[in-house]
């Protein structure tokens, strides 16, 4: 399929005797939400790790946009248009809010290290440049009041709308979003989903998402895939995935001849 | 009890410090900031006096334009060292880095004490003069340390800045979000080759008389603990220690063996005292935010 956008074709992951991914196969397209299912250890983040460049895979490709960037470190694969948020989430814990945001815009520049040591007319407007796409991100995350504060003391939530900023910042085709929604509560969920929707349309964004919650992903996502212990036993629209008896067997808890829960 | 002489040392205490500070700056603790001092000491002292060219005179003086000149290739030297040896040493972290880092220290120190050109262990002596007195050589040592200093301001402000301190805090983080973490650590790693390798070169002149010993193991812990005591959260820290335990043996000379005593005490009751640094985040904050960029406004 020539135009998908993420291409993972036959991508394996072995950890000494653990198979954490086998195999894995399936492409998502230009503008969809695309949710990825399964139970603990199904190697969910293991298949987010490969795609961003963090953990080289045994064997397989990753494909964007029709090219092979297996081979490419993190940043690269950033650079293209591929920005994730942690399930642990990974802020830049000693700097400020708003310095969090700087770090990821910095690719906007077109101003040199030279220029920024001598304080240039082109340093200067890439700064402010900068900021003003920080601080339009801080509004549009609802963040404005924290923007001084250190990443590391602010609250659970606020900490996981500031990663997808900063993801954002990035400016990404593509977010891959590692478990958004954990700990937060049912309100959060709903504004999240909503948040989620409302950041697609405005950066025109292809969104791939882990979770646990899964009727919250049945509802946000065109389509998903389901992994159990590293190998895709569904892929396709929600209402699909919902009533295929191997994704119940293993993840909705009904039996595998049964009625959908 | 403070003289002309005592304050460059100081000075060069200070910019070594910086020379510590600048990878830690990007979360890489490296200890080769002597091994870069002894690589530019040891060009200064060779081409000053194996090179005639430079205007060494028989009176053992020296034109300064030469000085300046051999402060920017011990500068230029080091810095290519640190480019090569780098790209290496850089995928190490944390203590491996350390390690491998205090490896190429004892590298360039035993190649100082065995080339054939280098004076083995004696070293080179009788390096030439350019200023008749100390103050001429504070003067050259207080501009490095303010344009070294000066660089270190503008980097809070400026990408490169940002993408070290982001890498300090979360390397893996840093990478996912489009910083090439291996040249943002490179270029840090070069930077504080360039001050120590400048500053090697000044102190050669200083000392009138170099060798193996200036680039040793020692030194590595000195300066490490210049920006622990200092603290390494501002540039201002490792000034601030570098100056200070500099001094503090000097100072100390009128109570004799005592001193090693009290200096080594110091450098245990620092970081229990001041676990952050002299120059502590809470300081800077008391001080207007010296040290780190102003408070945002909202436009």
């Amino acid at each position: 399929m020539s135009t998908a956008l993420l291409e993972v074709r036959d991508l394996s992951c072995r950890f000494g005797g653990l198979m954490a991914l086998d195999g894995v196969s399936f492409s998502v397209a230009s503008g969809e939400i695309f949710g990825l299912i399964g139970p603990n250890g199904a190697g969910k983040t293991t298949l987010f790790n490969l795609v961003s460049g963090l953990t080289p895979p045994s064997s397989g490709s990753v494909i964007w946009r029709g090219a092979a960037i297996t081979d490419l470190p993190p940043h690269r694969r950033n650079r293209l248009g591929l920005a994730r948020t942690f399930q642990n989430l990974r802020l830049f814990d000693d700097l400020s809010v708003l310095d969090n945001l700087l770090v990821a815009l910095e690719r906007h520049s077109r101003s040199s290290s030279v220029d920024g040591l001598l304080c240039t007319a082109r340093h200067r407007q890439a700064e402010r440049q900068r900021r003003e796409a920080a601080w339009q991100l801080l509004e549009e995350l609802g963040l404005s009041a924290l923007a001084d504060r250190q990443a590391g003391t602010l609250a659970y939530g606020d900490r996981r709308r500031l990663e997808m900023a900063r993801a954002l910042g990035t400016d990404p085709a593509l977010l891959l979003l590692d478990e958004p929604a954990a700990g937060l509560n049912p309100a959060e969920k709903e504004g999240l989903c909503a948040l989620i929707q409302e950041l697609r349309q405005r950066h025109r964004l292809t969104v791939m998402i882990i979770e646990h919650h899964v009727p919250l992903l049945m509802r946000l996502c065109d389509r998903m895939a389901v992994l159990d212990f590293g190998v895709r036993i569904a892929l396709g629209s929600p209402n699909v995935v919902r009533r295929d008896p191997r994704v119940i067997a293993a993840y909705l808890g009904g039996d595998a001849s049964g009625e959908t829960p | 009890m403070i003289d002309n002489g005592l304050l460059v040392q100081m000075l060069l205490g200070a910019l070594l410090g910086l020379s510590v500070y600048l990878p830690l700056a990007a979360g890489q603790l490296s200890l080769a900031t002597p091994a870069f001092y002894a690589v530019g000491g040891t060009l200064a002292a060779l081409l000053s006096t194996r090179w005639s060219v430079l205007g060494a005179t028989a009176a053992g003086g020296f034109p300064v334009l030469s000085l300046l000149l051999e402060l920017v290739l011990g500068g230029a030297l080091a810095g290519t060292l640190a480019l090569l040896v780098g790209r290496l040493v850089l995928r190490l972290r944390g203590i491996y880095l350390a390690i491998a880092t205090i490896a190429l220290v004892e590298i360039v120190r035993v190649a100082i004490l065995n080339l054939p050109f280098t004076g083995g262990a004696i070293g080179i002596f009788s390096i030439p003069q350019p200023f008749t007195d100390a103050s001429g050589y504070l003067l050259t040592a207080l501009i490095l340390l303010v344009l070294t200093g000066w660089i270190c301001q503008r980097l809070d402000t400026m990408p490169l800045g940002r993408a070290m301190a982001a890498i300090r805090d979360d390397e893996l983080a840093a990478g996912c979000m489009g910083i090439d973490t291996t040249r943002v650590k490179l270029t840090a790693f070069v930077l504080s080759a360039v001050v120590a390798g400048t500053s090697g070169a000044l102190a050669a002149h200083f000392l009138n008389t170099w060798n193996a010993r200036q680039g040793s193991f020692d030194v590595s812990i000195t300066t490490l603990a210049f920006v622990i005591l200092g603290g390494s959260r501002a540039w201002l820290g490792p000034v601030v220690g570098g100056l200070l335990l500099t001094a503090l043996p000097e100072l100390l000379r009128p109570v004799g063996d005592v001193r090693l005593v009290l200096f080594g005490l110091v450098i245990v009751l620092g970081p229990v005292l001041a676990p952050r640094g002299l120059v502590s985040p809470e300081l800077l904050e008391r001080l207007g935010r010296w040290g780190s960029p102003t408070r945002e406004q909202k436009p």
